[in-house]
C-alpha cells in the first residue's frame, strides 16, 4: 500500500488538493467559530500542525500493534496525550507563547481533521510519508484559517493583524459566527473554481 | 469472548500507557509551571497597583496576606483567618483567629511560621493544625493581600475563581479601601477564542475600572454597542488624563456585553460582583473582631 507520491507532493496535497477546510470540509467548527482574526488563524493553525505531525508519526510507528477493533479510541488517546504534553510543556517552558496559544491547544482534542488523517493515512503508510502528510495537512489547515481570518478581520473590524488598515468597520456581521459559514462557503467555491479552471486548461492543451 | 477480552486488555494497556506519559509530563513540568504562574501573578499584582520597572514599588509599601480557612470541629463550622500580627514595621508572627458563622469571636492562637513558609500550602496547614490543637479539620478557601503605604491601607488584592462559559475563569481583582474597583486581570480561562476570550481585552476589562462599590452591588450587563469614544478611552488610544476622565464619567454605566459572548460577559460581571460583596462583608466582620479583641495587625 505504499504511496507513490514524493514528500513535496504530500505537502502540496495537504495545502491545495486536499485542503482540510476547503476540500475535505473537516474541522468546520473552529473554521467558523475562531477564524475572526488572522492571528487566531495562525495560532490555531500552528497548534494543529504540531499535534497532527506528532500524532501521525506516533500512529504510523505503532500501526502494527494497534488492534483494528480499537483503532479509533487509540487515535483519540494519542491525540489527547500529545495535546496534554504540548499544553503542559508550553506552560512550563514557554510561558509567553502559552499565554497566547494556551486556549487554542486545549480545544484541539476534538478536531475531526486529525483523527481522520490518522485513519486515512498514518495507519497505512510508513513513518516518513506520515510525517510529511502531517505537515501538509497542518499547513493546509493553517493556510485555510489565515485566508478566512484575513477576509473576516478586514471586513469585520477593518484591520489586519490588529492594525487598523481601513480606518472604519465595513460590516460587523463578519465577526459573528454565522458569517463564518458565508466566508467558508464562498472560499470553498473559489478554490474549486480555480481547480476546475486549471483542469480544463490542462485538458485543452493536452 | 476471546475478542472481547483482547479488546479489554488492549484498551486498558493503551490507556495506562497514555496515562503514564501524561502523568510523567505533569510531574516533570509542574514545578516550572508553578514558578511561571507565581512570576506572572507577581507581575500582574504590580501592574494592577500601577507599579512597573520604571516606577518601582516604594519601600513604605507593605503587603500583608490573609488566608481564610473553614474550620470544622464536629460541632459547628467556623471561619478561621491566618493574619500577620504586630504593628507596622514590627513583625509579630502570625495568629489564627476563629470567628463563628454569625460573626462572633471564638478564639485565637499564635502560629509559628516564617515569612517564606507561609506561602507553602502544606507548611501553612501543618503549622495551623499544630496551633489550634487536635480534633479540628481545616480547609483552605482563599487568600487576600492587604496593601498598605506607611501603615495605611491603599488596596486589597483578591484572587478568585468563578464559572465562565465552558470552565472556570480565574482572576485577580484589585479593590481600593472603599471597595471600588482598581482593576482586574484574567489569570486563567478557557473561553472561545474570538468570542468569550475577548474578556482579556482592555476594552472589556477597563469598563470595570473606577466602578464604585454601590454600583457593583447592582452591576448588570447591557446588550448595546460600545460607544466609539468610550472604546478609544478603554483601549488607551487617547490621552491618558482624558481617558481616565471618560472612564470616571461612565462609572455608573452598566457593562457593555462583548459581541457574541453575552454569557462570558455576564459571568465575569457576576463573578466580580460576588467577589467584592463577599469580601466587603467578610472584611468588615474581621475588622470588627480584631478591634474588639484588640489584636494588633500591621494593616
Amino acid at each position: 500500500m505504499a504511496n507513490q507520491k514524493s514528500n513535496f507532493q504530500l505537502v502540496a496535497n495537504g495545502i491545495l488538493k486536499e485542503n482540510p477546510i476547503f476540500k475535505l470540509a473537516l474541522s468546520m467548527c473552529p473554521a467558523v467559530g475562531i477564524s475572526t482574526t488572522v492571528m487566531n488563524g495562525v495560532m490555531l493553525g500552528t497548534a494543529v500542525l504540531f499535534v497532527q505531525v506528532f500524532s501521525s508519526v506516533t500512529i504510523s510507528l505503532l500501526k502494527n500493534f494497534i488492534h483494528p477493533r480499537i483503532r479509533i479510541p487509540t487515535y483519540t488517546l494519542t491525540i489527547a496525550t500529545w495535546v496534554t504534553v504540548i499544553d503542559l510543556s508550553l506552560a512550563a517552558y514557554f510561558p509567553a507563547a502559552y499565554a497566547q496559544m494556551g486556549i487554542f491547544v486545549k480545544i484541539i482534542v476534538a478536531f475531526a481533521i486529525i483523527t481522520m488523517r490518522l485513519e486515512m493515512f498514518a495507519c497505512k503508510e510508513p513513518v516518513t510519508a506520515s510525517f510529511w502528510d502531517g505537515i501538509g495537512m497542518g499547513l493546509g489547515f493553517l493556510v485555510g484559517m489565515v485566508c478566512i481570518g484575513f477576509v473576516r478581520e478586514l471586513l469585520g473590524s477593518g484591520a489586519i493583524l490588529g492594525h487598523d488598515v481601513l480606518g472604519f468597520k465595513p460590516l460587523l456581521f463578519f465577526i459573528l459566527p454565522s458569517a463564518g459559514f458565508f466566508v467558508v462557503g464562498i472560499m470553498m467555491g473559489f478554490f474549486n473554481w480555480i481547480e476546475a479552471y486549471y483542469t480544463k486548461r490542462k485538458r485543452g492543451e493536452a | 469472548m476471546k475478542m472481547i477480552l483482547t479488546i479489554i486488555v488492549r484498551l486498558t494497556v493503551s490507556c495506562l500507557i497514555a496515562g503514564t506519559i501524561m502523568g510523567a509530563t505533569f510531574v516533570f513540568t509542574n514545578k516550572a509551571k508553578k514558578a511561571n504562574e507565581f512570576a506572572r501573578e507577581e507581575k500582574v499584582v504590580y501592574a494592577l497597583l500601577g507599579y512597573s520597572k520604571t516606577n518601582p514599588i516604594p519601600e513604605s509599601t507593605g503587603m500583608h496576606e490573609i488566608f481564610r480557612y473553614v474550620v470544622s470541629d464536629g460541632v459547628a463550622p467556623s471561619i478561621g483567618y491566618l493574619v500577620p500580627v504586630g504593628t507596622h514595621g514590627h513583625d509579630g508572627g502570625f495568629s489564627f483567629v476563629r470567628i463563628d458563622l454569625d460573626g462572633a469571636y471564638l478564639d485565637s492562637a499564635p502560629v509559628s511560621l516564617s515569612e517564606e513558609k507561609v506561602r507553602n500550602p502544606a507548611d501553612r496547614a501543618a503549622a495551623i493544625a499544630a496551633a489550634i490543637g487536635t480534633g479540628k479539620e481545616i480547609r483552605f478557601t482563599d487568600q487576600t493581600i492587604v496593601v498598605t503605604d506607611h501603615g495605611k491601607r491603599t488596596a486589597y488584592l483578591l484572587s478568585g475563581k468563578f464559572p465562565g462559559f465552558k470552565t472556570h475563569i480565574a482572576i485577580i481583582l484589585a479593590l481600593d479601601p472603599d471597595y471600588s474597583i482598581i482593576g482586574f486581570e484574567v489569570m486563567e480561562h478557557e473561553e472561545d477564542p474570538g468570542l468569550g476570550a475577548e474578556i482579556v481585552q482592555d476594552y472589556f476589562k477597563n469598563q470595570f475600572k473606577y466602578k464604585p462599590f454601590e454600583k457593583i452591588k447592582t452591576l448588570k450587563v447591557v446588550k448595546a454597542p460600545l460607544p466609539g469614544d468610550y472604546f478609544d478611552a478603554l483601549e488607551g488610544r487617547i490621552d491618558k488624563a482624558a481617558a481616565i476622565d471618560l472612564m470616571k464619567k461612565n462609572r455608573d454605566q452598566d457593562i457593555y456585553a462583548l459581541t457574541g459572548a453575552t454569557i462570558s460577559s455576564t459571568a465575569v460581571s457576576i463573578g466580580i460582583k460576588g467577589m467584592s460583596k463577599k469580601f466587603a462583608y467578610r472584611l468588615d466582620i474581621l475588622d470588627k473582631v480584631l478591634q474588639e479583641q484588640q489584636i494588633a495587625v500591621p494593616f
